[in-house]
């Protein structure tokens, strides 16, 4: 295991933010921590850093208990939210901060820039000011200083959260990509579940300071364990009063003898249409459907239906 | 049409406002100070008394300057770093030198260090004498600057918050290298501000001083007593306007540096927006 957290507890005026959060984050892993803003994840991150100190319990990266060592010493790469560019040093001078710290010598410095410039495809701004860089190439060069330490994790606190959409796209496939090349375990923030499921092999459902869930994208969409991470991970209707994903229902015709009642309005967004229908419990849920089963289902508002789970196969 | 001559009124105005109160002031002095010629001016800048008071001027300078920047971004980074109780009474108590006239840092200064308090009886007992020495005039000095670099630094600080500081040590970097790399070059233009107000505050106080010096010609006179002591002896005294002319030069060259650094600064975060 990479990184083991043990009742890690960190308090603002007696408030707990994290709150005795055990976990551990397998070595090698692409790990996000997704909640709600307000959740405790960038703390966590902090915590993992030495950029904040717990009030309770252990850091643990391989195998090196970290608590009480400063952050300078624990061999960390962090990537800030708004990328902390050294605004006075170009983009080379950005990326061999780390390096000349070290006191390596200058030639390997350079080539260990020049290889990480290329890296993080940033060979012909090399000697640019961060203030004349874009959004992208900003976090892109905070990745590259951070990667030149040969850090043994990578932090990343919303790496995303200030690019527009189509960056923050390509930024996403880039950073998976090269996690895939470099392999140093990561963990990356977030608060939007698509970016989470999308790049992370692994995710920690945070809420309220503790980890409500962990496990695959997939396992964690289809075992929700509570309620908030069944809400949080993709849309969310109500069943005979148990959680269940909207694809997973089907309207059928009101003869099958299940839940009966009507459509009460009926949303076309191109190829995905979603019905709400009332049931004869009063309940409201709603069933998300491709067109063509819509088609072929045949209902207006006031069509008579009843509603079933669809049956895994 | 009305629109432009509405424009031409009121430049007519400001200019006039100003040439009432600064030019014509400032171009008499200049005029005067090389009446006589410009031998006459040397000969009275070169003057000893005049000589030991642009020295001690500039020696008071080199003190109180230095001093006040290196306590000005401490202070600076103490508050924009750390919350805590009174706080906000520390850059009050920064604030209060340049608030009230210097007259008071300069009786203030003797109730404290002179016979009249038991502070200053016991320095005096230690056979220690701060009043009417050069150590009482950097003193009153450092009081009427204090506060330049402080307010100049704070607020870049506060705007910068400490991304830079904690990226450069999660990158290994150690507290002095932190300062000297990341957060020092940060702030620059925040402390060469701070530094030119203070240059020209330190060079030009004139109450407070005057107060705790005792006015010893020669000894204790800084250039703006000096020039004082020369007017009120001989209304008419080219020495008293070829010192107003050193003086003022030096501040208008202190001026024009701001105003480029200014420039510079507002070049600069245009650049970063």
């Amino acid at each position: 295991m990479s990184i083991s957290l043990s009742h890690l507890t960190k308090r603002y005026a007696s408030v707990p933010v994290v709150d005795d959060v055990t976990v551990e984050i397998p070595e090698g892993s692409l790990t996000a921590i997704l909640g709600p803003s307000g959740s405790g994840k960038s703390t966590l991150l902090k915590l993992i850093a030495g950029l904040e100190t717990p009030d309770a319990g252990r850091v643990v990266i391989e195998g090196d208990d970290v608590t009480d060592v400063d952050p300078r010493f624990r061999d960390i790469g962090f990537c800030f939210q708004h990328y902390a560019p050294f605004r006075h040093m170009n983009v080379a001078k950005n990326i061999g901060f780390g390096l000349r710290v070290r006191k390596l010598p200058r030639e390997v410095i350079d080539a260990k820039v020049s290889e990480l410039v290329e890296l993080v495809k940033l060979d012909n701004k090399a000697s640019s000011y961060p203030s004349q860089l874009s959004g992208g190439e900003r976090q892109r060069m905070a990745l590259a200083r951070a990667l030149a330490i040969e850090p043994r994790v990578l932090l990343l606190d919303e790496p995303f959260g200030a690019l527009d959409a189509i960056v923050r796209t390509e930024l996403r496939h880039w950073v998976k990509e090269l996690h895939h090349q470099i392999k140093v375990t990561t963990i990356l923030v977030t608060h939007d579940q698509d970016e989470a499921m999308e790049v992370a092999d692994q995710l920690l459902i945070m809420h309220l300071g503790t980890i409500e869930q962990a496990g695959s994208p997939s396992e964690l969409y289809d075992a929700p364990a509570t309620e908030f991470v069944h809400a949080f991970l993709g849309p969310t209707t109500y069943f005979k009063g148990v959680a269940v994903r909207p694809h997973d229902l089907e309207i059928v015709g009101p003869t099958t003898g299940s839940l009966e009642g009507a459509v009460t309005s009926i949303i076309e967004l191109g190829f995905e249409v979603q019905v709400t229908v009332t049931l004869s419990d009063g309940s409201t849920p709603w069933a998300q459907m491709s067109r063509n089963e819509f088609r072929a289902l045949n209902v207006v508002v006031g069509s008579p239906i009843s509603v079933r789970e669809r049956v895994p196969q | 049409m009305k629109h432009t001559s509405r424009k031409w009124a009121l430049r007519i105005v400001v200019l006039g406002y100003l040439g009432l109160l600064v030019g014509l002031p400032v171009g008499f002095l200049f005029v005067h100070a090389f009446n006589h010629g410009l031998s006459a001016f040397w000969h009275e800048v070169t003057q000893p008394n005049a000589v030991a008071a642009l020295k001690l001027s500039a020696e008071v300078a080199l003190i109180a300057v230095p001093v006040n920047t290196v306590v000005g971004i401490l202070a600076a980074l103490i508050l924009a770093r750390q919350k805590f109780f009174g706080s906000r009474a520390l850059i009050l108590a920064f604030d209060i030198p340049v608030a009230v006239s210097p007259i008071i840092i300069g009786v203030a200064l003797v109730l404290a260090y002179s016979r009249i308090g038991w502070f200053g009886q016991w320095l005096g007992d230690y056979g220690i004498r701060i009043l009417f020495t050069p150590v009482g005039i950097v003193m009153a000095t450092m009081a009427v600057s204090l506060p330049y670099v402080l307010r100049s630094v704070l607020p870049v600080l506060v705007e910068i918050g400490e991304d830079q500081d904690q990226a450069a040590r999660t990158l290994g970097a150690g507290s002095f290298r932190i300062f000297w790399q990341v957060t020092l070059p940060a702030i620059r233009w925040g402390v060469l501000y701070g530094v030119t107000l203070t240059i020209a505050r330190t060079l030009g106080e004139f109450g407070a001083v005057l107060v705790v010096s005792g006015d010893i010609t020669g000894k204790t006179q800084t250039l703006p007593i000096y020039i004082f002591a020369v007017w009120d002896q001989n209304f008419d005294s080219v020495g008293a306007f070829a010192g107003a002319f050193v003086l003022a030069s030096i501040s208008i060259v202190a001026l024009i540096i701001l105003s480029s650094l200014r420039a510079r600064e507002r070049k600069l975060h245009v650049d970063l927006a």
